[in-house]
């Protein structure tokens, strides 16, 4: 568990640096974003796959399997419960650009735009309820073990900020899944992340995640200096980092503290403990 | 084997220290480039102001036969300004990278200098002459009035005090999107390369509007970027061959006779990573600080955070040697993470013999290989603990937190101390390095 702790610290320090790179005198150094962008990466594997006490450091050949099977599971449940803030599932393996259950097609409309790499558009229409099992099958694909969903999910609240740098940044080919060229690992921290964000305040998040995408995509195209990296990974974030780097900054810290809270409620103590640290990380920003 | 001074090892003496000597000192004044022409007689450093300072080693003294000359001041400049990009919003720092010489044609010297976006010729030139005798002009510069002269005469060269000009002969902006971490001058003598992060730029020294990209490692997505350029170098017998160093720790050689565009190397030099040793931190550790060509053109070395590697450039699989720097901070990654000291680039050189290689450490401590696969010697720059013409104590450094005389613990190190910036003399046993504040120059004693 000292592994969990150590990871969870590198991560708050890493996300300190990049964003103290955009503040320094001479611009953003790509060399060394990239790099800390590298370590966040490292972490953030070592955090999730420590958390669920009794995974191994397993391979993606396991989670390719699960993949697998979530997919086929998945292609039933497609709409869940209306009254679920979350907006549907739609199957990992459809085309992107139809939205399966248009309940809130505003939603994925904006994960998509969140996303400007091809790579992570099916990924961004994949939104699951929490009550889903499927839910749970496809977080153990990025850890190995199931544990109550709401734990997952709110464990994703934290290592959402960090698994989902392994979509942009992790290049590495996960074991491709039944045709679709999305890597499973990216996919599901990918949908992790837009449960997640979701869950806090579905109506805002996307609107908002909008309009610091657009800013920070014309900042990576106006700035070509600015690493690529460094502004994807805020994007990625979600709305509770990348809120920070917006002017409106409450809007964002609220979101962060429900989710803070909402998982408070649920989880374990050992999520608590390690929850006041990342919030306030955040927070201190 | 470390903490003895050893008989094959060259004893090095302090010879000069150049700079503040106290303590308070300004973020302008760091040394960020040091540099020996190619005699020698020249030292060039360039600070984060912008500024290069260059020395001049006056002629040996017959007093002290053994002793070769000393360093002083010869020429003070600004090369470079701060500047704004107004597009970007970003400032440019004035800090010099890098400074190069270029082989001497003539009475005048001539170096290149840049800092993150521009590259600038200077040609450093002496005036110990001038002309005297105007008929128009009286000496101070005052035009005579034309109707008061008489005679006519011939103005004549009267010497003068010694006077050096630094002179900008070239500018060269405008190439770079990301920030130069390199320049290296080409055998040939007329071309040059300068290195950014993704491109490497291939410079006429006569044209300053134009570079041809011979590297762009920039990927159309830049979401997908994994790896960055961080050093590169020129062969220094074969005007075609230059290499470059990446983030991830592998070095490329490239023919630029094979292609307009290099970004297919002729040669790959990686070792292959080390599984039991992997850590969170292992992809920073592993980025090339430094590349280096020997003089001979055969070997090439190259510096990570903890190792000096020397390849043989016949033989790409892994390096002919390695030599731990400080393998000491192997456990103590996270905190170097923490405090950026993970970050800092060291540079490396070679004897003027190819005998023996010396790298920059912490604690102003300097380490000296001799191409024996041996541990090699730890040395300090300190005036302090240091006196002329006495040769150094190498140190041990231990784990926990004693002290002597000579070994101190890994605990007591001065992280804020180190030593990035080091050159050789290129035909003696004199080297200068660069502590934070200061220009130390070490010389050999010869028996």
């Amino acid at each position: 568990m000292e592994y969990k702790v150590e990871a969870h610290r590198i991560m708050s320090i890493s996300l300190g640096k990049i964003y103290n790179s955009r503040v320094q005198r001479g611009g953003i150094k790509l060399h060394k974003n990239l790099l800390v962008s590298l370590v966040l990466r490292s972490a953030r594997q070592v955090y999730l796959s420590d958390y669920y006490s009794g995974v191994c450091l397993n391979t993606q050949h396991v989670e390719a399997k699960e993949w697998e099977l979530m997919d086929s599971n998945q292609e039933k449940p497609l709409t869940p419960a209306p009254e679920e803030s979350l907006s549907p599932s739609t199957d990992c393996n459809q085309n992107p650009e139809v939205p399966v259950v248009p309940e809130d097609p505003e939603v994925q409309h904006t994960s998509q735009a969140v996303e400007d790499s091809t790579d992570l558009h099916s990924v961004s229409s994949k939104h699951q309820a929490e009550e889903e099992s499927s839910s749970e099958d496809s977080t153990t694909d990025v850890s190995l073990t199931s544990s109550p969903v709401t734990c997952e999910s709110q464990c994703e609240a934290k290592g959402a900020e960090v698994s989902s740098s392994d979509c942009e940044a992790d290049a590495n080919p996960a074991t491709v899944t039944e045709g679709n060229s999305q890597q499973p690992p990216k996919a599901h921290s990918c949908s992790n992340r837009k449960r997640t964000a979701e869950k806090t305040a579905s109506n805002d998040s996307p609107v908002k995640r909008t309009k610091v995408t657009s800013s920070n995509s014309s900042e990576e195209e106006a700035e070509e200096m600015d690493t690529g990296n460094v502004s994807n990974l805020i994007t990625i974030f979600g709305s509770s980092f990348s809120g920070l780097l917006t002017k409106e900054s409450s809007e964002p810290e609220a979101e962060t503290e429900d989710s803070d809270s909402g998982s408070g409620q649920i989880c374990c103590d050992q999520m608590l403990k390690n929850l006041n640290p990342w919030s306030t990380a955040i927070v201190a920003f | 084997m470390e903490g003895d001074g050893g008989s094959e090892f060259r004893q090095w003496c302090l010879s000069q220290v150049k700079g503040a000597i106290d303590d308070d000192v300004t973020e302008a004044d760091i040394i960020s480039a040091v540099e020996f022409n190619h005699s020698g007689e020249l030292l060039a450093t360039g600070d984060r102001g912008g500024r290069i300072v260059i020395f001049q080693q006056e002629q040996e003294s017959k007093a002290l036969p053994q002793s070769r000359g000393e360093y002083n001041v010869y020429s003070t400049f600004q090369s470079h300004e701060p500047e704004f990009d107004y597009l970007k919003s970003l400032e440019i720092e004035e800090k010099i990278n890098k400074i190069r010489w270029l082989p001497q044609k003539n009475a005048a010297h001539f170096l290149l200098s840049t800092n993150d976006k521009t590259i600038k010729l200077w040609k450093i030139s002496e005036r110990d002459k001038r002309p005297e005798g105007y008929n128009l002009k009286e000496e101070d510069g005052r035009y005579k009035d034309p109707t008061s002269v008489t005679t006519l005469r011939v103005p004549v060269f009267q010497p003068m005090d010694l006077m050096v000009e630094a002179s900008p002969r070239r500018v060269y902006a405008n190439a770079h999107t990301y920030h130069i971490n390199s320049i290296s001058v080409n055998s040939d003598n007329e071309t040059y390369l300068s290195a950014d992060d993704l491109r490497i730029n291939l410079w006429h020294l006569d044209f300053t509007d134009r570079s041809f990209n011979i590297v762009d490692i920039k990927p159309t997505n830049m979401e997908e970027l994994t790896e960055v350029i961080t050093a590169s170098e020129f062969h220094p017998l074969q005007c075609n061959t230059f290499v470059y160093g990446s983030s991830k720790g592998s070095v490329r050689l490239c023919d630029m006779r094979a292609a307009a565009l290099c970004d297919r190397h002729s040669k790959l030099f990686e070792e292959p990573e080390d599984p039991s040793a992997r850590s969170f931190f292992s992809e920073i550790i592993s980025s090339v600080s430094d590349v280096k060509f020997s003089h001979s053109g055969r070997y090439m070395m190259t510096r990570d955070y903890l190792t000096v590697k020397i390849w043989d450039l016949n033989m790409e699989s892994r390096p002919v040697e390695t030599y731990q720097v400080h393998e000491y901070l192997r456990s103590k990654l996270c905190s170097l993470y923490e405090n950026d000291c993970i970050f800092d680039k060291f540079e490396c050189c070679w004897s003027q013999d190819d005998s023996e290689v010396m790298t920059g450490s912490y604690n102003n401590f300097f380490r000296m290989f001799g191409r024996d696969g041996q541990p090699g010697m730890t040395l300090e720059a300190s005036w302090e603990s240091s006196s002329p013409r006495c040769p150094l104590r190498p140190w041990r450094v231990c784990a926990g937190s004693r002290r002597n005389d000579d070994e101190i613990g890994v605990d007591c190190l001065d992280f804020s101390r180190k030593i990035l910036h080091t050159s050789w003399h290129p035909q003696d046993g004199i080297i200068a390095m660069a502590t934070i504040n200061n220009l130390y120059i070490f010389q050999e004693k010869l028996n």
